[in-house]
């Protein structure tokens, strides 16, 4: 046995010594300093956590959730706190990365319930909150989905997880339904493009039912990759079925690439819908004057109805960002994101603890008016008391058209000026 | 052919006194059981590791019990046969669909849906191995970053057995799931039990003619054709043992995520990290890939908590410096600094300099 | 029909710009054996500072690829005379590695810098078309993309097969040994082939901000592009990445119209695959160096 060998047996085996013997920590005792409701007197804040996409692909939506999830942090905050069992709470959000991986997420999730952070907000986009939600219960944790519309997430059977947005299906369904009740004349045929992912496929099956259950003839439904710049190869088997609208479900860069893209092959509908691309500030200062009179939909807009007392109404939380946030106004992400971090809020203060069953019962019970909307929560989980809106880029905005109540502005139809292209 | 056994030298037999300094400069290898005997401790002592993690740090640490499966499993193909596979990514995410598809539209049990998903990939290895070992270096790597590429498109496109884009589901859930979900702790032990297998199946590929026969390849094919190495049998076995095991790791990694999407089980990320941990631990040897993997998944892990912004652009730095100061790995400079006791890390950037 | 000429004409103006990116990825490899993974990154490196000047100064995109081919010269001499040069010697692992921590840093810092939006150089013309007959468009944008890579491609492929310079990095490329003894500085010729790859694609960027839009996503689907278009043409074949690209993208489109829209990726890596298999050396020909094992 030479030197080299005896130095690596001993090593190891003195690692294992070590390692296994010591002390064993228990079944997953928490450290003592997140203590539950048990001790109320040395807890003065109410920890919230949150995985969040800072980095990766999903970053400036993962950015933007953050912005509406440290606003509500500070705005009820300003105002006192959360009030638990007589005592007024500080909010403190703690925040990581996820990198926007689904498995990153989910571990973030195991990582806050070994700090004994049990109520968590949902991080952004379907893919990572799905994976969240299966962690959550299994750890017993609650919470709040923000960002994450895919109805499979729902399909699970899981009773922890509450979305305070509506639902994927709504997404292109709102705006079949928008174009139903307010295009005159009515448009006759429908063309579907949609990227490959399982929120944008969702939201499309959802907008196709629709359309065919109110009288619309359905003449394409093209699927492109999914991130791609370059949809030519749908417009161009699109193009001689000459369909009177052209809806997009997909993200940011697909729904450019279908507007602009139209016009470079002379594709020309009545109008053009995508869903959330159209209020991105990228969308009008890409596509310039094509993007007049395209259709989308939102979570919120600044006139949606509802108010509560920590924000006010919608405009009152458009106000309130605007100060914190250098003047911008706030885009539905941020404000979907407030609303998921209103409704833990609501429902502590409801439940009197932070206790996660009793957080979470309070939950499924919320029926609350809020500057987002309405909160209510079928059994699935899912807010189905709030509709989404639909918007309309006039004049370099997106202004609200539909529903009726909290439009900004008519419809202008056709959506697409006819001496493009 | 003379026989070669490590573990037996002139020095030992020459000099009854002791260990000395052997004359011709060539340190001893390790006694073989003595590196059997490290593993098993080392093995042991991950085992004694899990009382003393919470969850998160849990799932932390089977991260990287996978990574260090992963990175020997391309060791055998890329380090000591030399076979840049670029691809192998492709096999991870094989095996993993494999198994959810097998879980959940065939209602498989886990433990058979585990072997299944390593001979798939394993025989898929050899089908495309058949051709595409016949070409070298460059061509190699790119022709199976293709296959990896061309197999995560395949599945992206055939929703109804795969879900698509939008991704599958295991049913873990109550009385629909076929074999209970593991839990933390358990996955931990598989991916440590995964790992250590792999291990050692290289330190037995090592050890073992075949591993010789994959080394002569590596340094000249030519001549070890020539002196009767049948090379194309050598290398489809390195390659579909690698792949094989690499499946095995997806299809555990699958089942943990319980919900799996294309694009993150064929992330060609993944396949960059392996050669990456591969490299800087020291290709072709049998720590050295553990050493890599554990290091870069710590220091990927310990950036990405302190530097929520800036990890990835800190992380390619480390990769830069790293591959310029060390270009043969954290292994072998050890071995040869303590060898020659040269320790100058500068000496190593000028040995690949023009 | 008119819907098949459509789809092989916008795949033609396509590849144009699939070969622009390639050709220089192709010189490289060719040349010095070293597969740059960050070239994605140098393609976008070129988009975000024509996207600068256009924001600054409102200078035209198409302007805008030559201050942006000259600051990528640069940027890649420097690169390869001050850091790749050091890893040449070493096994092709050490540079994918060096080339890939490359791209992650270049990656992250535009992400830092500029933020993941998306960003795009909107001209007032680039959108508008030329109408054929069977209303068969051309998009002006797309033309001149395609106009300018393949007069670039021309005029590196007149520089490498009749200047000194051109001829200095050909003969490095077949023997460096031999090539320095003919009092050829191998270093300095290094340099100049991996400046003139990362020019052209700093041009190309410009070119790709002013049809479509770009983020620093990208760059890994830029660099696997030059991938198979550089593998089709036949490594360090100039004109032959030219032609790869072009087939690149007649084959994707052809494949769009054929086949649902998702299988256009799944077709690109299936012919790569395929021609590796088959014809290492490309389809268009002859090959530089061996890439076959004889045994």
């Amino acid at each position: 046995m030479n030197i080299r060998t005896l130095i690596v047996s001993s090593a190891a085996l003195a690692l294992s010594a070590g390692a296994s013997g010591c002390r064993s920590k228990g079944d997953a005792v928490p450290p003592p300093a997140a203590a539950t409701a048990a001790t109320p007197e040395v807890e003065q804040k109410l920890t919230l956590g949150a995985s969040l996409s800072l980095t990766g692909s999903l970053a400036r939506e993962g950015g933007l959730t953050r912005e509406g999830y440290e606003l509500c942090a500070k705005i009820v905050n300003d105002k006192g706190g959360v009030s638990v069992g007589g005592k007024s709470l500080k909010l403190d959000i703690q925040y990581q990365d996820d990198t926007s991986k689904p498995d990153t997420a989910a571990q973030l999730v195991d990582q806050f319930n070994d700090k004994g952070v049990k109520l968590i907000l949902g991080p952004y986009g379907s893919a990572t909150t799905e994976a969240a939600a299966a962690v959550i219960e299994r750890n017993g944790q609650v919470m709040a989905d923000s960002a994450g519309a895919d109805d499979k997430i729902f399909q699970k059977n899981y009773k922890r997880t509450f979305a305070v947005l509506s639902p994927a299906t709504q997404y292109v369904a709102s705006m079949v339904q928008a174009i139903a009740d307010l295009a005159q004349p009515k448009p006759k045929t429908i063309a579907f493009i949609s990227a490959d992912d399982g929120f944008s496929k969702t939201a499309t099956a959802g907008g196709v039912k629709r359309a065919q259950e109110l009288g619309f003839k359905v003449v394409a439904e093209e699927y492109v990759p999914n991130a791609t710049s370059d949809v030519s190869s749908a417009l161009t088997k699109i193009k001689p079925k000459k369909p009177d609208v052209i809806i997009g479900s997909a993200h940011v860069v697909e729904s450019i690439a279908i507007v602009r893209q139209s016009v470079e092959l002379g594709v020309k509908p009545l109008a053009f819908a995508e869903t959330i691309a159209p209020h991105t500030p990228d969308f009008v200062k890409t596509l310039g004057p094509a993007s007049e009179g395209v259709l989308g939909s939102t979570q919120w807009t600044t006139k949606t109805a509802g108010s509560d007392k920590w924000f006010g109404t919608a405009s009152d939380y458009a106000a309130t960002f605007s100060r914190q946030f250098d003047g911008r106004t706030p885009a539905y992400q941020n404000a979907q994101a407030t609303a998921g971090c209103l409704a833990l809020v609501l429902a502590v203060e409801k439940a009197g603890s932070l206790e996660p069953d009793k957080v979470r019962d309070e939950l499924a019970k919320l029926d609350e008016a809020t500057f987002f909307g309405p909160l209510k929560f079928n059994p699935a989980g899912q807010n189905v008391a709030k509709s989404m809106s639909v918007v309309q880029i006039q004049d370099g905005r997106a202004v609200g058209v539909w529903p009726k109540d909290s439009a900004e502005a008519p419809l202008r139809w056709p959506g697409a000026s006819p001496g493009k292209g | 052919m003379p026989e070669m056994q490590p573990g037996v030298t002139q020095g030992a037999i020459a000099n009854p006194a002791g260990p000395t300094r052997p004359a011709n400069g060539t340190a001893r290898p390790m006694h073989p059981v003595a590196g059997w005997l490290a593993g098993a401790a080392i093995v042991l002592a991950a085992l004694g590791l899990i009382t003393q993690l919470y969850t998160g740090q849990v799932r932390t640490v089977t991260t990287i019990f996978m990574f260090v499966g992963l990175a020997s499993a391309w060791n055998l193909i890329g380090g000591f046969t030399g076979y840049a596979c670029f691809g192998q990514v492709g096999f991870f995410g094989l095996g993993g669909y494999a198994t959810a598809v097998s879980m959940s539209h065939a209602r498989l049990d886990f433990w058979l849906a585990l072997p299944l998903s390593a001979a798939i990939g394993g025989a898929f290895a050899a089908l495309v191995g058949w051709p595409l070992l016949r070409l070298r270096g460059h061509y190699f790597a790119v022709a199976t970053l293709g296959v990896a590429e061309g197999l995560r498109e395949i599945v992206i496109n055939l929703p109804d057995l795969t879900g698509g884009g939008g991704g599958i589901t295991i049913p873990t859930a109550g009385d629909h799931a076929p074999t209970p979900w593991l839990g933390n702790d358990g996955f931990y032990v598989l991916f440590l039990l995964l790992a250590a297998g792999v291990v050692a199946v290289a330190a037995c590929v090592s050890g073992h003619r075949t591993g010789y026969a994959l080394r002569a390849i590596h340094q000249d094919e030519e001549a070890a054709a020539a002196i009767g190495i049948n090379t194309t049998a050598a290398k489809l076995m390195a390659f579909a043992g690698s792949a094989a095991l690499t499946s095995a790791l997806g299809s555990a990694y699958a089942f943990q995520q319980v919900t799996i999407f294309p694009q993150r089980l064929f992330d060609v990320e993944l396949t960059v990290l392996m050669v990456v941990m591969v490299i800087l631990g020291g290709a072709g040897t049998i720590a050295g890939p553990v050493i890599g993997a554990v290091g870069i998944a710590f220091a990927s892990e310990w950036l990405r908590q302190e530097l929520p912004r800036g990890h990835a652009f800190a992380l390619g730095a480390l990769i830069v410096v790293a591959v310029i100061l060390l270009p043969q790995g954290v292994q072998n400079y050890v071995r040869d600094a303590w060898r020659e006791r040269r320790f100058s890390l500068l000496e190593n950037v000028r040995r690949y300099r023009l | 029909m008119s819907q098949f000429i459509q789809a092989t004409l916008y795949g033609l103006l396509q590849g144009c710009m699939f070969g622009l990116v390639a050709v220089g990825f192709s010189l490289v490899w060719g040349v010095m054996h070293v597969v740059n993974l960050a070239h994605g990154a140098f393609v976008l490196l070129g988009a975000y500072l024509a996207w600068q000047l256009n924001a600054a100064f409102g200078l035209d995109p198409f302007l805008g690829m030559v201050p942006a081919g000259l600051a990528l010269f640069a940027f890649g001499y420097l690169l390869q005379r001050g850091l790749i040069n050091l890893v040449v010697n070493a096994p092709i692992f050490i540079t994918l590695l060096l080339t890939f921590g490359l791209e992650l840093l270049l990656v992250n810092g535009l992400i830092l810098g500029f933020t993941a939006d998306y960003r795009s150089i909107p001209t007032t013309y680039a959108g508008k078309s030329m109408v054929l007959p069977g209303d068969v468009r051309i998009p002006f944008g797309r033309l001149f993309a395609a106009m300018l890579a393949v007069s670039v491609t021309l005029g590196l492929f007149y520089v490498i097969r009749r200047t000194r310079v051109g001829l200095a990095i050909l003969a490095t490329g077949m023997d460096r040994g031999a090539a320095r003894l003919m009092g050829i500085g191998a270093r300095h010729t290094y340099a100049l082939t991996f400046a003139i790859a990362a020019a052209l694609a700093g041009a190309a960027g410009a070119a790709v901000g002013a049809v479509s839009t770009f983020s620093p996503a990208d760059a890994g689907r830029f660099t696997l592009f030059s991938f198979v278009a550089a593998v089709l043409g036949g490594l360090g074949n100039t004109s032959g990445a030219l032609f790869g690209g072009l087939l690149l993208g007649v084959v994707e489109a052809w494949g769009g119209q054929l086949l649902p829209g998702t299988w256009i990726n799944a077709m690109a890596f299936g012919v790569l695959v395929v021609v590796l298999a088959v014809r290492p050396q490309g389809l268009a020909g002859k090959a530089f160096y061996a890439s076959r094992v004889e045994v």
